[in-house]
């Protein structure tokens, strides 16, 4: 059985990591590299940098930051935010970043995902959908949960699988920063409707919300950022704990 | 030591040319092999699209060998260097193993993303300390073979993890990727090309 993965994700803006609630009110948590090697050595399966900078010479900053970053890492990094072409995916994955994550690009140019995953192999694809809890199911947010796509969540994730990405990184925004846990019941939507890894995201707060995601939901692996940076739980203690009620994780 | 990376054209190179300088060696990433310790043949893109590649440098490639340098494939790497694959159309390896690459059956999700446990099957100095320690697996397709691999592990079916002979060693996993387990295969990689 392939184990359950725990993600620690960093939110870089201008090199830095910060963290918002509900994508906003961001605050400073430091260096990405450093945060980065800390939590693969607390037992971090991958490193998520999710790019906020709205300027070009965050974006340049960026890619520094993901060179550092690889050559002190040795799990695996993704790299989204801001991706707009198949060139600043190349940018990316010669820079050390494994795998990228697209989101509003996806929404806007879906035949970007099919000739990324063409050319780079669908493992190195992963499209980031951020979703928000509508009267009927879920809705499809971009620009940083700014603009409602009129899509529908599961329908879109089963869509994006066929474009042809390898996985999904599916982030609650009712839940993202509030540590109340995981929206099981999209998670499990989109686990359900498709075939391929699902990352679940926004809501984690403490060991009992990863549990549920996993054994619930049936996601492959959960996502946090936050509660990691705040060392609300350290990865190891939520290893240890996951392994105890019988999952299988990496210790 | 000298180890040669090469550039097939797509891709990330640096984590596994990081891991080979953490280790060690003074690294090179070039677009065609030359004489080096060992050359690596990296694990992005597709079969028929490094098959084609390859397909340009197979006589330089087996000339090297024929001289002693060791290789090291990684993930699709590795699957190059067996008879044929399916990826992308059917498509010709370098036929350094005996079997064929094609997609993983009986899983219930591909691709095959994240960490699993190999097994010793047939132990080298490339396995030591590696025996049921949890490796880093991104792959849809794997090595059907009639050869006892050295290592093994099972995502819908069993399938080679690692390859080795005393020239030509192969993993299916990232070693580069694959945290303290990886550390420990490139330390023993070390002693395999020093044999």
């Amino acid at each position: 059985m392939t184990t359950k993965r725990i993600i620690a994700c960093l939110d870089v803006k201008d090199g830095k990591v910060v963290k918002g609630v509900r994508f906003i009110d961001l605050k400073l948590k430091g260096d990405p590299a450093e945060l980065a090697s800390r939590y693969e050595e607390e037992g971090a399966d991958e490193i998520v940098f999710l790019d906020i900078s709205a300027t070009i010479e965050g974006k340049e900053i960026l890619l520094e930051k993901v060179k550092d970053t690889a050559s002190v890492l040795s799990i695996p990094l993704s790299v989204g935010g801001g991706i707009r072409s198949l060139d600043d995916i190349s940018k990316l994955l010669s820079n050390g970043a494994d795998k990228v994550s697209l989101n509003s690009v996806a929404v806007e140019n879906p035949q970007l995902v099919t000739l990324a995953s063409k050319e780079f192999g669908s493992q190195a694809i992963i499209v980031a959908i951020d979703a928000k809890k509508v009267e009927k199911g879920w809705r499809v947010f971009i620009r940083s949960g700014t603009a409602d796509t009129g899509l529908e969540a599961v329908g879109w994730a089963k869509r994006v699988q066929n474009l042809g990405a390898g996985e999904i990184l599916l982030t609650s925004i009712d839940r993202d920063g509030t540590r109340n846990g995981y929206d099981i019941e999209l998670t499990k939507a989109v686990v359900g409707a498709t075939k391929i890894p699902v990352i679940a995201s926004g809501g984690a707060g403490k060991p009992e919300h990863f549990l549920s995601v996993f054994s619930d939901a049936k996601a492959d692996a959960a996502l946090a950022a936050g509660i990691f940076h705040d060392n609300v739980i350290s990865i190891r203690e939520l290893k240890r704990y996951l392994k105890g009620k019988g999952l299988e994780v990496r210790t | 030591m000298k180890a040669l990376v090469l550039n097939y054209g797509v891709g990330n190179l640096f984590s596994i040319s990081s891991a080979l300088r953490r280790t060690g060696f003074e690294v090179e990433i070039a677009t065609e092999p030359k004489e080096v310790d060992l050359i690596v043949l990296p694990g992005v893109g597709s079969f028929s699209a490094v098959a084609s590649f390859i397909s340009r440098w197979k006589r330089e490639l087996n000339d090297f060998r024929r001289r002693g340098v060791k290789f090291l494939g990684v993930c699709l790497g590795m699957q190059i260097m067996f008879e044929e694959g399916s990826e992308g159309g059917r498509s010709q390896g370098l036929g350094w193993f005996s079997g064929y690459v094609d997609l993983i059956k009986g899983a219930e999700k591909l691709p095959h993303v994240g960490w699993d446990v190999v097994e010793e099957s047939k132990p080298c100095i490339l396995t030591e300390q590696l025996d049921k320690k949890y490796v880093y697996f991104v792959h849809s397709y794997v090595a059907y073979t009639d050869f006892q691999a050295a290592m093994i592990s099972r995502y819908g079916l069993e399938f080679p993890a690692l390859i080795c002979n005393d020239q030509i060693a192969g993993t299916q996993f990232h070693p580069e990727k694959s945290g303290n387990s990886g550390s420990i295969f490139f330390k023993n990689l070390v002693r395999w090309i020093k044999v």
